[in-house]
């Protein structure tokens, strides 16, 4: 107690400035959080506010992870994550680097590639369930038109079709912001090192291998980081797009959870899977904001 | 009047104390330099000064007055940071009136104080660049201007002009000499640069691991070190010491070098063991430079290497496997591993007890040996 | 292949590449103008023979057909949640910021990644809990009970960009301002809050995108005309088996104008938020 007043004291300043941030995420992250994990001890439904006090002790969890359903969807969800992620990057990349070369109009393609970073998630899923609709989607039009196809394609109703069409709209939506870091990093490199290569003799590609892309690896991570922090944001293209269904096939963590709280009104169990979900995303931004801690300090050292 | 007093003054930093209780007594317009190696708690306690810095003990006074807990903006001081800090979204013209501008002064005040400002330091043609348009020296004097514009009682220089180069920074020296005779008032100047320190300095103030090791006017600090680490400090090429033994009258400093006791330490116990320094300035070889009329010893070194500087050479010579700077006014061609004649002016020799460092003090005892 | 050609080449691609990021979007822009009958025949009509603002009129009950949505309300409120929770996440963030880059303290370093961690909870895992909360207290269905969550959830991320750039902002400026004359608050706000503007911007525009894009909690916290954000009105077009693509598209148009105005007017800062807001240092 003595050494916490101590403490405050000597630190007055900066923690006064830090208290309504803590404050408010006290109250709007972390009490829900506790509340929550209470919650997946318990056999919490909705429609019976008694059930709170109905302690079960870890049967939710029990319940949760020997459920199979729970387990395709973590799997799916892990590799949905790795999929976009990565595509992401790479495309990213690519368009980070084509308008770095373009001298005429960059400003104006810049404006346009940011473009899908101003769209709602949710909206991002209507146009593309708008798009990839069996009937009246473009796509399907497109490919019937140009004779490419006789019958519809099921692009939301087909398994992997359906994966991959929730896929493409989450790569759509996040690339931009990729490619806009990266462009920024591209903008602060110095060009010394560049000419220095050339110098050297190196060939283009031995140019970005060795000397452009180490130095946009941080970037490359913040990016990582910063999308990681929200992936979670894919639930409402997948709620839009296919709601999960048909039958489950492309659900997803985040749907799961949604459905088993509010469709099951099963609030203890969803709590308990939201756990698992928080610990993925957890996982993933630390792992990327643990790169780019090392990075930064590789580059500290250029 | 604007005279500063330290007393006492500690700085610690949590449990780490890196300021041990200065006293030092500033005059009024006295223009003082702080020197010492890097780290050594020039910059903490100039800051300290600036009220940038909290004091953890002891108190400072500017003008008589304790101000401890004023903050930097009640002192009427005004300070030139090493990187300028200039305010890099203002032209010059607003960055040499935002103190005024902040006192809220009329506007035709503000632009006046700046034009004069300018008009001091020749940045008139400059006054509507940001800092960012500027070369170092014009960015230089603008956080001079900067200073200027208030009127401050005290004027504070953090190692202004480490940022230039060797040209500009020669120039920039004698311009600040100038600027305070011009506006006389106090001056507490850091540095690391013995040789600014010694042009610039009514007073030198020599720090070393928080605790300041000498205190006096230039001529005062070169002539009487107070230890070694005062004669290595200060002087350009560094003071060189040579371990010894007196013995028989004389020091030895090798098997084969000796060198007569200089004047007054003739009190030395035979045996002790002592330091001896002595200048490049004082060891030349026979013929070239040294007219003296005091007391010379001769010694023969062979050279190890000899640098050309135009009108005098430096010569590295070896006395005991060591190495000691001579130098030898008009030059003739040394070729490494000569042997030459030296003659060491032995009045300004120093001796320094071998244990502490500290320099013994000459005896004025000429009657005994 | 001179370099002339080569550099065209390179144009041509990278405007193709734009252009096919841009068509999903423009799609739905076009949709927006044309009637329902016009997008559902099937064969398709390719090109549009019909386009007028009737869909607009529609959703704001002003034409023929009226869509009994009250999208005037949503935007209202979007507005309101938006605005209000970027402003103070904004300032509460920047308060943060400040304090990790301009003091030390013990703890500082596990308190900056907790922070950053507790950006990282899913809004649907959030949403469970602070729906029962907000129940009981009264906040459920209300633009306060939104505004409060958002600004929770944008604090972070402008901590993490305004510390950046506060860091970049030397020190001794601020020293210099104070020695000039000024208490430490005109300092900050003369001389740091100004060389920080970029990030700030962008840390605004970031937490604005994510207040008017939410859909995950506000889909819960919300119910009725008074706190619905347009994000959530989109789902009154979807009824149990049909969906108004028509005027779907509209409201789309309507929820992506301000984003778009905004984030031209600042992307300037916004390269420059995020350059020297991350790395470096
Ligand atoms: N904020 C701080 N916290 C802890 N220790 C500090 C802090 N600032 C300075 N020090 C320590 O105090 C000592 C004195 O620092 P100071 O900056 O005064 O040195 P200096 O003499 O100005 O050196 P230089 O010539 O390199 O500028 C150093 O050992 C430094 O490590
Ligand atoms: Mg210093």
């Amino acid at each position: 107690m003595k050494r916490m007043r101590r403490y405050v004291r000597n630190n007055a300043v900066p923690l006064a400035l830090l208290a309504p941030a803590v404050m408010i995420i006290l109250v709007v992250v972390l009490l829900p959080l506790i509340f929550s994990f209470y919650t997946g001890f318990t056999n919490y439904r909705l429609i019976r506010p008694e059930s709170l006090w109905d302690f079960i002790g870890l049967r939710n969890y029990a319940r949760v992870l020997t459920d199979a359903d729970f387990w395709a969807a973590l799997w799916r969800t892990v590799l949905f994550l790795t999929v976009a992620l990565n595509l992401e990057m790479l495309l990213g990349l690519c368009l980070a680097l084509m308008v770095n070369r373009i001298t005429w109009g960059q400003r104006t393609m810049r404006t346009i590639m940011m473009f899908p970073m101003m769209f709602s998630p949710i909206l991002v899923g209507f146009q593309f369930k708008y798009m990839f609709n069996d009937t009246i989607g473009v796509v399907n039009n497109a490919l019937q038109s140009l004779g490419l196809s006789q019958k519809a394609i099921p692009f939301l109703v087909d398994r992997w079709l359906a994966f991959g069409s929730i896929a493409f709209a989450e790569i759509w939506m996040s690339t931009s912001i990729f490619a806009i870091l990266i462009l920024a990093g591209l903008f602060a490199m110095p060009r010394d090192p560049i000419e220095a290569a050339r110098v050297d003799g190196c060939t283009s590609w031995q140019v970005f291998r060795h000397i452009t892309l180490p130095f946009l690896m941080p970037f490359i991570y913040i990016a990582m980081t910063i999308r990681s922090l929200d992936v979670a944001r894919a639930y409402d293209i997948v709620d839009v797009m296919t709601g999960g269904g048909p039958a489950g096939r492309t659900e997803l963590l985040w749907t799961l959870i949604a459905r088993t709280a509010y469709d099951d009104a099963r609030m203890g169990r969803a709590n308990a899977m939201a756990y698992v979900s928080i610990l993925l995303s957890i996982f993933f931004t630390w792992f990327f904001f643990r790169k780019l801690m090392a990075a930064r300090q590789h580059l500290g050292a250029f | 009047m604007a005279e500063v007093s330290l007393r006492k003054v500690i700085k610690r930093y949590g449990q780490m104390e890196v300021v041990h209780g200065i006293d030092l007594e500033i005059a009024h317009n006295e223009f003082v330099v702080l020197v010492g190696p890097s780290g050594c708690g020039k910059s903490t306690t100039l800051r300290m000064i600036a009220g940038l810095e909290e004091i953890s003990d002891g108190e400072i006074a500017i003008g008589g007055k304790v101000v401890n807990r004023l903050p930097p903006r009640q002192r009427n001081i005004s300070m030139v940071f090493q990187n300028y800090a200039l305010y890099p979204h203002m032209t010059v013209r607003e960055n040499l009136g935002f103190s005024l501008k902040i006192a809220g002064k009329a506007r035709e005040e503000i632009d006046r104080a700046a034009d004069e400002a300018a008009q001091i330091l020749g940045l008139t043609p400059y006054m509507d660049r940001t800092p960012g348009e500027l070369s170092g020296g014009q960015r230089q004097r603008v956080a001079m201007g900067r200073a200027i514009v208030r009127h401050p009682d005290v004027f504070l220089f953090d190692e202004p002009l480490s940022n230039l180069d060797a040209k500009l920074r020669s120039q920039m020296r004698i311009e600040i000499k100038k600027l305070h005779q011009t506006v006389a008032t106090t001056v507490v100047y850091v540095t690391h640069d013995q040789v600014e320190a010694m042009t610039l300095a009514d007073r030198i103030v020599i720090m070393r691991d928080g605790h300041i090791v000498q205190t006096g006017t230039p001529l005062d600090v070169f002539e009487r070190p107070v230890n070694t680490f005062v004669a290595t400090f200060i002087g350009s090429p560094a003071m060189n010491l040579v371990d010894g033994m007196a013995e028989g009258g004389a020091i030895r400093l090798s098997d084969n070098v000796r060198v007569p006791l200089p004047h007054g330490f003739a009190a030395l116990a035979e045996g002790q063991r002592v330091t001896f320094g002595f200048r490049a300035d004082n060891l030349m070889p026979l013929g070239h430079g040294l007219a003296e009329t005091g007391e010379v010893a001769t010694l023969e070194l062979p050279v190890s290497l000899a640098e050309p500087l135009g009108a005098e050479t430096l010569l590295l010579a070896e006395i005991a496997g060591k190495e000691v700077q001579a130098k030898m006014m008009h030059p003739r061609p040394v070729s490494p591993g000569e042997v030459l004649k030296f003659q060491l002016a032995l009045d300004y020799c120093h001796l320094f007890d071998a244990e502490s460092g500290v320099r013994l003090e000459r005896k004025r005892d000429h009657g005994t040996d | 292949m001179s370099r002339g050609q080569r550099d065209f080449l390179i144009w041509v691609a990278t405007f193709l590449v734009m252009l096919a990021i841009c068509i999903p979007g423009l799609w739905v822009v076009l949709s927006a103008f044309r009637p329902n009958g016009e997008i559902l025949t099937k064969p398709a009509v390719w090109i549009p023979r019909d386009l007028s603002f009737d869909n607009f009129r529609a959703i704001f009950g002003l034409g023929d057909n009226v869509v009994g949505i009250p999208v005037g309300s949503y935007f209202w409120n979007s507005a309101v949640i938006s605005v209000t929770s970027t402003v103070v996440a904004v300032t509460i963030g920047m308060s943060g910021g400040y304090a990790f880059a301009r003091y030390r303290f013990p703890g500082k370093s596990s308190a900056f990644l907790w922070l950053m961690l507790s950006r990282t909870v899913p809004g649907i895992a959030l949403s469970l809990p602070l729906f029962i909360l907000w129940s009981w207290t009264g906040l459920i269905d209300t633009k306060l009970g939104v505004i409060i969550v958002y600004t929770a959830i944008n604090v972070p991320f402008t901590i993490w960009l305004t510390e950046g750039f506060f860091r970049q902002v030397p020190r001794d400026l601020s020293e210099a301002a104070q020695i000039d004359g000024c208490t430490p608050w005109q300092a900050f706000w003369k001389v740091e809050f100004p060389l920080a503007k970029s990030g700030i911007a962008s840390a605004a525009i970031f937490a604005f995108l994510t207040s008017w894009n939410e859909y995950a909690l506000a889909s819960q916290l919300t119910r009725s005309t008074d706190s619905k954000t347009l994000p959530v009105g989109l789902m009154d077009f979807t009824a149990q088996f049909t969906i108004d693509w028509a005027g779907m598209s509209a409201m789309a148009v309507i929820i992506i104008i301000p984003a778009l105005i905004l984030t031209f007017l600042v992307q300037k800062h916004l390269i420059a938020g995020l350059t020297f807001g991350g790395v470096k240092g």
